[in-house]
């Protein structure tokens, strides 16, 4: 009986049967599972949305080989090792998060394969990389963008920056902001937490006292949440301005009605998309999920629609063409805006700036680079 | 019962060791770039396993501190083969210190540096933490390790901080990882069959019993807690240089690393170093063949939708059986040799042990 059931299970793995040939293939190495299994999952979406939308490039189906790297960064690698030799696909849509886009990245440019991170805004992700790229803009950009934001829609002249000493994304952005807004004539002071924290009114209680004019935590949205309830409960009343790590419908879950005036920057708001394509998006997306796309799905969409466009354009699924596409991208028309790559592989386009307000993500003003 | 004599016993491992080598060679110049890679990755997690066996297993002192010193020793190899003008670029934060800035060694001595490191490293922990036994040697080798994890987040002049390194040249191949998994296994294994070795063992058994036929506890656990460290650099300067970033997260070189290598030798058996070696190369490969159950399935002309995570249910389930029914992990305190298969397969009925 035993031997009946080992055999069985063997049988049963080993039919597993490669579908159909004549397809173009792409990668998409997403954590579809693990603690950040959320974002995967959402950028996916806006994937299969594309997909659904727009099926075929040069006469032929595109098929999508998802791989899960499960939220660990050697898993990472591997699965980007193992769509380019195992699957052969043509180009890689991810990763998501930028640790797992470094290890990742590392193989595909080795390999010669184009990977293209629909959310990764780490500078260093593409830094000296001739095959990655990205469908975000970069924190640099990102911090500019809130510095810009303060000083002269929100005329604040003193900020006191929270950095989440733990995640590369809350340090690089914090630099980002300091550095331009002290070049504006600002005056910064700065406070640090770890992700995890439950407890901010040291911190908080030391803020306030330089009285500030605004409140920038570039972090993740729970501590995002209870640090805004927090605030309020020591009688602050300005504004809280964060990164698009705030975007996450358990932001307004867990802060309730103290995050309302927090804003943050971000890659899209589904109520204002700019272009037709992003109007097209959002409608296909409500009537397929029956709930508006977060930026990430926004994201995810122009990765796939990106890479479609570069083969399109390079006449070929040689990865080098595609790769030479990419990096001539010039004003494509996406759900995020109008998407423009450099040389370097990094994305220039507007950013937005939301506001939460009685409990919805609205949209503010629009900043371009 | 008969007994295979050394000479025997020489050859044996001999040819084995050479078949390996070809079987390695074929390995990797047929098999494709992904499962060359997960091959290298074997030896590093088997390096990992076996040096934490001889503290957790052969020693007996369970210690959760191994994280720390595999990160110990990632970090200063990579900080010490890094291009200099790839640490000018990465270091956007705070430039790194002279003279880690200005330096750039070949990998052999890199790895061996970051080997000699991390055992310094274990001996600061060994020497206070010692002292302690059963779970709060446990919970203080843990604070530990999560201590150098924090120093390591925290000093963006040394380590980048959060930020984490990149662009390490990616140097670690087959013949590097099995290489120094060779090593290992050799240095260990002379170490457990040694007179030193017999002594880690009998006062894992009884402290108090090996304390009275004039075992010198202390000194013996220590050093075997600083070579466990030494090999455990050595697997993470090898590690660092597979992956070619690292950072200091919990899930990359923290507390999961540890519990990862808990597994495999909890897997093969504890205090067995053939069963660390079983343990590693079963992890790594089952955490990557499972992944054929998440791709979609064409099933007696159904299909069947890939599932995520379906493959770690697997995993669970066959780690959950395996505690079942081999209580002592498939090894037990065995190990692999030559006698133990001749007892296995050719042993006629009626022999005597």
């Amino acid at each position: 009986m035993r031997k009946v059931l080992i055999v069985l299970s063997i049988a049963v793995l080993l039919m597993t049967v490669a579908i159909a040939a004549g397809t173009i293939k792409i990668g998409v190495a997403f954590p579809m599972t693990g603690n950040i299994a959320a974002f995967g999952e959402m950028t996916l979406q806006g994937v299969k949305i594309a997909q659904t939308l727009y099926p075929d490039v040069l006469g032929k189906k595109i098929e999508l080989v998802v791989a899960d790297n499960r939220s660990d960064k050697t898993e990472a690698a591997n699965v980007v090792s193992r769509l380019i030799d195992y699957n052969h696909v043509a180009a890689i849509i991810g990763e998501i998060a930028s640790s797992h886009s470094l290890a990742g990245g590392a193989i595909a440019e080795q390999k010669h394969i184009p990977m293209l991170s629909p959310a990764s805004t780490n500078p260093l992700v593409t830094q000296g990389k001739h095959y990655i790229f990205r469908a975000c803009f970069i924190d640099p950009f990102q911090g500019h963008v809130a510095a810009v934001f303060a000083y002269k829609n929100l005329k604040a002249r003193t900020a006191v920056v929270f950095t989440d000493v733990v995640q590369d994304y809350s340090v690089g952005l914090s630099n980002f902001f300091i550095k331009d807004f002290v070049a504006k004539g600002g005056k910064v002071f700065r406070e640090f937490y770890q992700s995890g924290d439950q407890d901010f009114s040291a911190q908080l209680t030391d803020a306030l006292a330089k009285s500030p004019d605004v409140l920038y935590v570039p972090g993740y949205y729970p501590e995002i949440a209870l640090m805004a309830r927090q605030a309020r409960q020591l009688g602050y009343t300005g504004p809280i301005l964060a990164g698009d790590g705030a975007e996450a419908p358990q932001l307004i879950k867990i802060g309730g009605s103290a995050v309302n005036g927090v804003y943050y920057t971000s890659h899209f708001n589904a109520s204002h998309p700019f272009t037709s394509v992003g109007k097209q998006f959002v409608a296909k997306y409500e009537s397929i999920y029956k709930a508006s796309p977060s930026a990430l799905a926004a994201l995810g969409f122009d990765s796939y629609l990106l890479l479609r466009d570069a083969i399109k354009r390079a006449n070929s699924v040689d990865p080098a063409k595609i790769a030479e596409a990419l990096r001539n991208t010039k004003n494509f028309e996406g759900a995020t805006g109008y998407i423009t790559i450099d040389k370097y592989g990094n994305t220039i386009k507007s950013a937005v700036v939301n506001e939460v307000k009685n409990g919805k993500f609205t949209y503010v003003t629009t900043i371009n680079p | 019962m008969k007994r295979i004599s050394v000479r025997t016993n020489f050859i044996l491992t001999t040819i084995f060791v050479i078949g390996s080598g070809f079987f390695l060679l074929f390995a990797d110049n047929t098999f494709g770039d992904y499962w060359s890679r997960i091959i290298t990755l074997i030896a590093i997690y088997a390096i990992m396993a076996v040096s934490y066996t001889l503290v957790n297993g052969v020693t007996g002192i369970f210690s959760l501190g191994h994280a720390g010193f595999i990160a110990v020793g990632a970090y200063t190899a990579a900080l010490l083969t890094l291009p200099i003008q790839q640490k000018a670029m990465s270091f956007f934060i705070e430039p790194l210190i002279w003279p880690l800035n200005s330096i750039q060694i070949g990998f052999l001595p890199a790895t061996i540096i970051g080997g000699i490191v991390a055992a310094f490293f274990a001996f600061i922990v060994g020497y206070p933490s010692l002292r302690l036994t059963g779970d709060y040697f446990a919970i203080a080798t843990l604070a530990f390790g999560e201590i150098i994890r924090i120093v390591i987040q925290n000093s963006y002049s040394i380590t980048n901080g959060a930020l984490g390194l990149k662009g390490i040249p990616p140097y670690t191949t087959v013949w590097w990882s099995w290489g120094w998994l060779l090593v290992t296994i050799i240095v260990i294994g002379s170490l457990k069959f040694s007179s030193y070795g017999r002594a880690l063992r009998a006062l894992s058994e009884d402290t108090v019993a090996a304390r009275a036929m004039g075992i010198n506890v202390f000194k013996h656990q220590l050093t075997a807690f600083v070579v466990s460290g030494f090999f455990a650099g050595i697997g993470g300067a090898l590690y660092a240089h597979w992956l070619t970033t690292i950072d200091p997260r919990p899930t990359s070189l923290g507390i999961m690393l540890t519990f990862y290598v808990l597994i495999m030798i909890v897997l093969g058996g504890l205090g067995s170093i053939s069963g660390a070696v079983l343990g590693a190369i079963f992890f790594a490969i089952a955490a990557q063949w499972l992944r054929i159950v998440e791709s979609p399935m064409n099933f007696f002309g159904i299909t069947i939708p890939g599932i995520p995570g379906m493959s770690m249910l697997i995993f669970a389930t066959v780690f959950i059986l395996i505690m079942l029914f081999w209580r002592r992990g498939v090894m037990g305190k065995k190990e692999l040799s030559w006698q133990y298969l001749y007892n296995l397969f050719l042993k006629k009925v009626g022999d005597q042990d």
